[in-house]
């Protein structure tokens, strides 16, 4: 082994990535194969594909994983050879051990090396699959796979019936290399230009029209360069939609529920960090969809549909955003029921009158859940919670629409690039802090009467309407001394509107976002920071947080004068 | 942690906070910046100055005596950020530390570094590595990651008997107004 030592790292990884690509592909493949039993072509990929992870997994030295590949590529072998017929039962076996493998890869790749008794009982199973004439003879629990193996996966992946992916290594792409060229290229010139400006200023005998003219030049250049870069970050956002190809088909089998999945849009190119963030929601949309949406067939064919449900995933780009669409045609949101919940849980007051806009609102409240039982699937009233979070981090937003027995669909719109947004910079002492500007609706200057007495918060009248504000001084604790004229930036988030006041208003620019890191995680009304043209860093603050932050401690402060 | 020679002896680079010499591995400093001032994050504990710039990256600064329980520092013309890169939540992450001076760089033996005291240091024991010794002076061995990652509230504690600590606080408490007082 020790030959191989030199270049294990890079190899792994690249066995790493190509395995998970290869066993998505093989999901894919599995599940056209029940529809399509008689397909050759799918059975031949599927047999390559087998065969693809064996030999790669002798060569990085996973033997568990290469012998299990093994055997599933013997069952496939002879489903090739129309000796053994495909069935559901088999299909669901083979599923299972594309998720046997998959758990295989992620324990060996975190040191496990010896076969692990899943492993090892799974092959058993295979083997006999593969001997036995008629497969149906050994039922198989579709509803019980065994725990994913340590390592594998992460995060709620305990509540998933289907694995996640593995995360580990997952923060790479593929780049054209005639794009990197093209940088490459780019970055030379800007050099030169840099060069020509410095040499100009250097000698002082270019005139100030000839400066600005290099200047010009090397902007545009860069700028030329940011735009590649940010294209060069664009994925399409295919992949993650059929990666729910699987999550379908088990959902509604366990559920003994049809449904089909149908994909449009996979072209449709997003920043790759968009792909990470929607890849949660999209999934808690899924499942919500086929738990709560699509009905049981004879459900359906009483009601004069298809007994089986179709569920779509839509992509496409509308004005700067990206839309992602989620749309089922089952039995829609049950108003009743959820006004009914929301009243109960002091969401709303009447639960009469909910519009679509008021039904969103409720339905992505943490916690909220209108099923009588924790499934395995969904109840527990966190799944929306997930995608309203995700969507917000995003700075997107979900709008839910919904017709009783027609449907529903839930619309996420999220920005195209996450690298830039337009901003709004205001000032508190020498702190310079960016609102988003798509929040903003306007500003004006805080009344003197509210400036006389300073408190966190307050209400001044914004043309005969009340208008509570928060003052971002008091809200972070900064020092300094306030100034004898004050501003109010008048924000919206959804149907909330609320005043932020500050001391200055420094107007608009483009801002490109930095992260701030793990260390700074979860900060109440802190979204990300920015570097100014001084070179100092600003905060950018998140809307949606400030207030729920703002409301947050208001309980507080009520409950403890209570 | 810091370069091995021949003679087994590993560079540290010492610093002064308080009145006391620390010392990290050097090869965890990336580099050292002279003080600039930092943008404050709100809702974090006292220690977290605020971030910097480095170079079109946002890095966070911690101050070091703050996070020791000996009161916020007051810049001057000799504080220091040294870079590090220091083990955060299993990433290596690039964080600012201050530092009142930065002395010297010094060559340690395994002769050199005696095992940490079991108490009398303004430091908590876990966040040490050990002493070094320079002829009749101690430095004391800082583990940074251990430094960075504790909770501050953990610091207060063991340092609240000390005549110069600072009271306990909790850190999320940003529109107190001692702590303003404290930074005014």
């Amino acid at each position: 082994m020790d030959e191989i030592e030199i270049d294990r790292e890079a190899l792994l990884q690249t066995f790493l990535e190509e395995a998970e690509e290869t066993f998505v592909h093989m999901e894919q493949a599995l599940v056209a194969l029940e529809s399509r039993p008689d397909d050759d072509e799918l059975l031949h990929g599927l047999f390559r594909d087998a065969h693809t992870v064996k030999g790669a997994a002798g060569l990085v030295a996973f033997d568990t994983v290469r012998d299990l590949s093994h055997d599933l590529e013997s069952v496939l072998e002879r489903l090739r050879k129309k000796t053994l017929p495909v069935t559901d039962v088999l299909v669901t076996l083979l599923l299972h051990s594309v998720d046997v493998l998959r758990g295989a890869v992620s324990s060996a790749a975190g040191g496990a090396q010896a076969g692990s008794d899943v492993v090892t009982a799974f092959r058993v199973r295979l083997a006999e699959a593969a001997a036995a004439a008629a497969p149906e003879a050994r039922a198989w629990a579709p509803g019980a796979p065994p725990s994913p193996p340590p390592g594998s996966g992460g995060g709620d992946g305990g509540e998933a019936p289907t694995p996640q992916p593995p995360a580990g290594g997952g923060r790479s792409l593929r780049v054209d290399v005639t794009k990197l060229d093209r940088m490459l290229d780019l970055s030379g010139e800007i050099a030169i230009a840099r060069g020509r400006l410095g040499e100009m200023l250097e000698r002082g005998a270019a005139s100030h029209a000839e400066i600005l003219e290099a200047h010009r030049e090397t902007d545009r250049l860069y700028l030329d360069l940011q735009e590649l870069i940010m294209k060069a970050r664009m994925v399409p956002i295919g992949p993650s939609f059929h990666q729910h190809v699987r999550t379908v088909r088990d959902v509604a089998t366990s559920q003994s529920k049809q449904a089909r999945l149908v994909v449009e849009g996979e072209d449709v190119e997003v920043d790759t960090a968009v792909v990470e963030y929607v890849r949660d929601p999209l999934m808690h949309m899924v499942r919500n969809a086929l738990d709560h949406g699509i009905e049981s067939p004879e459900v359906r064919r009483a009601a004069g549909k298809d007994p089986t449900g179709t569920l779509v995933l839509r992509a496409y780009h509308e004005a700067g955003s990206m839309v992602i669409q989620v749309v089922d045609d089952g039995a829609g949101l049950d108003r009743k029921r959820i006004a009914e919940k929301a009243v109960a849980m002091g969401l709303a007051a009447d639960g009469a009158r909910l519009d679509d806009e008021e039904l969103a609102r409720i339905v992505l409240e943490p916690g909220f859940s209108t099923a009588e039982r924790v499934t395995e699937l969904s109840g527990r009233g966190v799944g929306m919670d997930v995608v309203r979070r995700n969507v917000e981090a995003l700075r997107g937003s979900v709008a839910i629409e919904s017709e009783r027995g027609r449907g529903a669909s839930v619309t996420i719109r999220v920005p195209l690039t996450l690298a830039i947004i337009q901003g709004f910079k205001v000032g508190i002492g020498d702190e310079v802090y960016i609102l988003p500007l798509d929040a903003v609706v306007e500003c004006l200057e805080l009344p003197a009467a509210h400036t006389a007495a300073p408190t966190e918060c307050g209400v001044v009248n914004l043309r005969d309407k009340p208008l509570p504000y928060l003052r971002l001084r008091e809200h972070f604790g900064l020092d300094g001394t306030r100034p004898a004229r004050e501003n109010v930036v008048v924000v919206q988030h959804g149907t909330q509107t609320a005043g932020v006041v500050v001391d200055e208003l420094h107007g608009e620019s483009s801002t490109v976002i930095k992260p701030l890191g793990v260390m700074f995680k979860g900060i109440p009304g802190v979204a990300g920071s920015s570097i100014l043209g001084n070179g100092r860093v600003a905060l950018i603050l998140d809307v949606a947080g400030l207030l729920r932050e703002t409301l947050r401690r208001a309980a507080a402060r009520e409950a403890a004068a209570a | 942690m810091g370069e091995t020679n021949d003679a087994g002896r590993v560079q540290y680079l010492s610093f002064s906070l308080r009145e006391t010499e620390y010392a990290v591995g050097i090869l965890k400093v990336k580099e050292i910046l002279q003080y600039e001032q930092t943008t404050r994050v709100p809702a974090t504990p006292r220690s977290v100055r605020g971030v910097i710039n480095l170079r079109g990256q946002v890095v966070p600064v911690l101050d070091l005596a703050a996070k020791f329980g000996l009161g916020e520092t007051e810049p001057t013309r000799l504080t220091c950020i040294l870079i590090v890169e220091a083990q955060l939540e299993g990433a290596a992450t690039v964080v600012g530390v201050m530092a009142d001076s930065v002395q010297e760089v010094i060559e340690l033996g395994p002769n050199d570094i005696e095992p940490t005291p079991a108490f009398g240091t303004q430091v908590r024991v876990d966040c040490l590595v050990g002493v070094g010794k320079i002829g009749k002076r101690f430095v004391l061995l800082l583990d940074l990651d251990r430094v960075i990652s504790a909770d501050e509230k953990e610091f207060a504690r063991e340092v609240a008997a000390a005549p110069e600590a600072f009271p306990t606080e909790p850190p999320v408490a940003p529109e107190s107004a001692q702590e303003q007082a404290a930074r005014s």
